[in-house]
């Protein structure tokens, strides 16, 4: 073989190695899938798997979302031992505590690409501040994600099979709410009654109709970030609960069709019962589910008004319930308390409600005149509120005026608070639209009144009693003064004549 | 005349009593009478605003009832209700006031006249004493009606004697009773009011007014040497006794003026866990004192300021106090000029420093 011959048979030996080095190094191994394919999902669903067969209608399967996401491992791997592969990330079957952090991976606070292309929000964060993340972290019982939204089968909110489908979010919240024995581990005084309330309120009845805009739990409670009503953070809470009502109930486009106002809100705000909830956080004054209920909110019927109002204006309803006015209005269909007061604006009470002269609501049935029996009943009425009520102003006055002047009359001006007592007792005690209850209410008022008039007005005497005394006395003193200086006079000018002689 | 019901009554205390002797001495006791005849008389008002106090004190008392939980509601139903209690109680604060003005007035016009030098060193130094007790009068009724300004008052007056050197904290201890300004003071203050500090102030008073009969009226500078005819007298009974009788009726009218055109007021009753009311202050008689330590340092030498101030009030005191035994002008009874400007500043200082915690 000549030298060129020998070089070159090396030259295409050593491109044969070189080539079959190379082809070793780039070649796919005999138990690699085809590139893109999800083996995990291939071979679970090729083996009838539940969990890849549900997997399949999932919208995560529809966004490219593939079982080693949740699961780790390798999907590339068509050898099971190596896809399921602990040193490949491989976990199994999720702990429920770790569910949320999964989740949170895409439906966190970090960046993902599912966040750009879906616009998610983070609610995993928002999940583990809430009551349910308390819980969750309190047991592996606990409620996570899969608890409201399903495992495998995860359909979009709105889809009606979706488990937090408005249709169907009441029955999956009940799913845990309504178990005694399981809310017990978390919560033992919470209520188990919510979901069944639900179901006999207006809410409740819409929604199993089929309308998705009625309210339900995540309406009021928030989905993800739900607080306890005792927390000021919560949208039920007491002071909150007006304003969380008002989302849908101010809103004309979403009550439109149900044929009830949408004012309420703007009612409740100024009355009363509102600037004390909400100006005054006053937390025992009532507000939209103190009287139409929370789970089962309902509006009351005429009938059950005066119950309603009862529930803190005890003595008034008591009163109201054995008048002759509960059988006159129930012939009506009258609504009780709401005739004289209103409900949602309810106008502060005053005495002007009692009289015969429009706008008092007494003349909306009652006629000024011989032809109404009742007429002088109400007029007497009027004049026992009136007197007490001027009495009072007038005996403030003159205790005002005798203080002023320097006389002590704070004995008289605390007894004075005892007709302010007998001023509201007269105005519980108007509810019997009895004259002879309300004299009776109004007589104790009336025997302090006259007290004081009499301790304002024997201070004002002894006002100038003491300086007509002054007077008197200051001309006595001067009168000896000048008699004595006089004498002193007298008896210097003896002294002096005597001296003289 | 003889036989009238009040000869015969005199005629019985003739017969004990030497009342004849006492006749005898005041009919040759005389007063001088010149330009400054006028300070005599503040003496006797004293003495007659002493004898208001003590009968409306009296008075009082039948009401009063000592302790944090009655003490107020008595003077208020004291004032409100029982008849008259109001002016009783009006009378008793105004005449503490003028009182201790007239004692003030009567010292300086003493001051002024060297009425303290021999031998009458004793009546200043009685006197001197008698004006301490006034001044204790006046702090210690103050306190009883328990109202607030009464008692932040006195928490700041009794705070102040702790600031004196060596036995300030015994004091302050001794006057409280305790820690703080409370019952025990109250208890305290009235059994000084009432019983001790009266005591006192009658035995004092007593020797004041035995020394004053015994030495007769203090005599102008030059008097004696003045020719007869110039040295003006009047009989002190009945030309003074009567004059200074004419003075108690006029300032017996300025009390009732005063006690019923400005009643004194009872205030809010004094509640300890309350914040101390914006711009206490000691009662006007202890104003130039409280007012000049507001001047001093918070150190002078090391020392504490309020203490070196109540040190020198209280120097400053002994040295009035003693001032017929230090007089460079004593030997000789001549005037002294260098002790009358003493005198003004002094009045100056206190005239100045009282408005200007008034105001």
């Amino acid at each position: 073989m000549s030298r060129r011959a020998l070089a070159t048979l090396l030259v295409a030996g050593a491109l044969a190695l070189l080539t079959s080095l190379l082809a070793a190094l780039i070649a796919v191994p005999a138990d690699a899938a085809p590139a893109g394919v999800d083996q995990c999902y291939t071979c679970h669903h090729d083996g009838d798997t539940p969990q890849a067969l549900a997997y399949t209608k999932d919208v995560h399967y529809q966004a490219g979302v593939t079982c080693a996401d949740c699961h780790g491992g390798d999907p590339t791997r068509e050898d099971k031992d190596e896809a399921m592969s602990p040193a490949r990330g491989y976990r199994g079957k999720l702990r429920k505590s770790d569910i949320p952090a999964v989740c949170g991976r895409c439906h966190g606070a970090g960046p993902s690409e599912f966040h750009a292309k879906f616009g998610l929000t983070d609610v995993a964060d928002s999940l583990a501040a809430g009551a349910h993340g308390e819980a969750l972290r309190e047991s592996e019982q606990g409620p996570q994600c899969v608890s409201c939204h399903g495992v495998h089968d995860i359909a979009h909110v709105e889809d009606p099979i979706s488990p937090v489908s408005p249709g169907r979010i009441a029955k999956t919240c009940a799913g845990c709410h309504a178990d005694a024995r399981y809310m017990r581990d978390f919560n033992p005084r919470l209520p188990v009654d919510q979901y069944a309330k639900y179901l006999t309120s207006v809410h409740g009845r819409l929604n199993a109709q089929g309308d998705p805009r009625p309210a339900t739990c995540v309406s009021c409670h928030s989905n993800h970030l739900i607080y306890p009503v005792k927390d000021p953070r919560s949208p039920v809470y007491a002071t909150r609960v007006p304003e969380t009502c008002a989302k849908c109930h101010s809103n004309p486009r979403t009550m439109a069709g149900y044929h009830i106002p949408t004012n309420q809100y703007e009612l409740y705000r100024k009355s009363p019962h509102g600037v004390a909830l909400l100006q005054h956080s006053d937390l025992n004054a009532p507000a939209c589910n103190s009287c139409h209920g929370n789970h089962g909110a309902a509006p009351p019927g005429a009938a059950e008004v005066v119950a309603v109002c009862a529930n803190c204006h005890q003595a008034n309803g008591e009163l109201f319930q054995r008048s002759a006015h509960r059988d006159a209005f129930a012939k009506r269909n009258l609504a009780g308390c709401v005739v004289c007061h209103g409900n949602h604006g309810i106008a502060p009470p005053s005495d002007d409600l009692v009289g015969l002269a429009a706008p008092a609501p007494c003349a909306r049935c009652h006629v000024d005149g011989p032809s109404d029996p009742n007429a002088g009943v109400i007029r007497h009425m009027r004049a026992l509120l009136d007197s007490l009520r001027t009495g009072q102003v007038n005996a403030d006055r003159m205790l005002d005026r005798a203080s002023q002047l320097g006389m002590d009359v704070a004995d008289a001006q605390y007894d004075l608070k005892d007709v302010h007592q007998a001023l509201v007792q007269s105005r519980v005690a108007i509810h019997s639209f009895k004259l002879n209850e309300l004299a009776d209410a109004i007589h104790p008022g009336i025997g302090v009144l006259a007290t004081a008039r009499k301790s304002a007005e024997d201070a004002i005497h002894d006002y100038y009693f003491r300086r007509q005394g002054l007077a008197v006395s200051t001309l006595i003193v001067t009168i000896v003064a000048v008699l004595l200086y006089l004498k002193i006079r007298e008896i210097e000018r003896r002294q002096r004549e005597r001296d003289e002689c | 005349m003889a036989g009238t019901p009040l000869a015969r009554v005199m005629g019985w205390l003739r017969e004990r009593l030497p009342i004849d002797a006492l006749e005898e001495f005041a009919s040759h006791k005389t007063v001088p009478k010149y330009r400054g005849s006028i300070w005599y008389y503040f003496g006797g008002v004293s003495l007659f605003l002493f004898i208001v106090q003590v009968t409306t004190g009296i008075l009082l008392i039948l009401y009063y009832q000592p302790g944090v939980q009655t003490a107020y509601e008595s003077v208020r139903f004291t004032v409100v209700h029982v008849r008259f209690g109001w002016l009783v109680r009006s009378i008793h604060t105004w005449s503490a006031n003028l009182m201790i003005f007239s004692v003030f007035v009567h010292m300086f016009s003493v001051y002024f006249t060297k009425a303290f030098r021999r031998p009458r060193e004793l009546t200043w130094l009685s006197g001197f004493v008698l004006l301490l007790l006034c001044l204790g009068f006046g702090f210690s009724g103050y306190l009883l009606p328990w109202n607030t300004l009464a008692y932040f008052a006195t928490k700041v007056g009794t705070a102040i004697t702790a600031t004196a050197p060596l036995v300030g904290p015994w004091l302050m201890q001794l006057l409280r009773g305790g820690k703080d300004v409370g019952a025990e003071t109250l208890t305290r203050f009235f059994g000084l009011h009432v019983a001790l500090m009266p005591a006192i102030f009658t035995a004092i008073l007593g020797i004041h007014l035995l020394l004053i009969q015994i030495q007769g009226m203090h005599e102008p500078h030059g008097w004696k040497d003045a020719p007869p005819a110039e040295r003006r007298t009047m009989p002190f009974f009945p030309n003074f006794i009567l004059r200074d009788l004419l003075l108690w009726l006029i300032v017996l009218n300025v009390l009732a003026i005063l006690a019923v055109m400005f009643p004194w007021e009872i205030g809010h009753k004094a509640d300890p866990n309350a914040p101390a009311p914006l711009g206490i202050k000691p009662e006007w008689y202890f104003l130039f004192m409280y007012q000049a330590l507001k001047y001093f340092p918070g150190k002078i030498l090391g020392l504490d300021g309020d203490a070196v101030g109540v040190l020198l009030f209280g120097l400053g005191g002994l040295l009035w106090a003693l001032v017929p035994f230090w007089d460079p002008r004593l030997p000789s009874g001549a005037r002294n000029r260098a002790l009358n400007w003493i005198g003004i500043v002094v009045v100056a200082a206190i005239l100045v420093l009282t408005g200007i915690g008034l105001s």
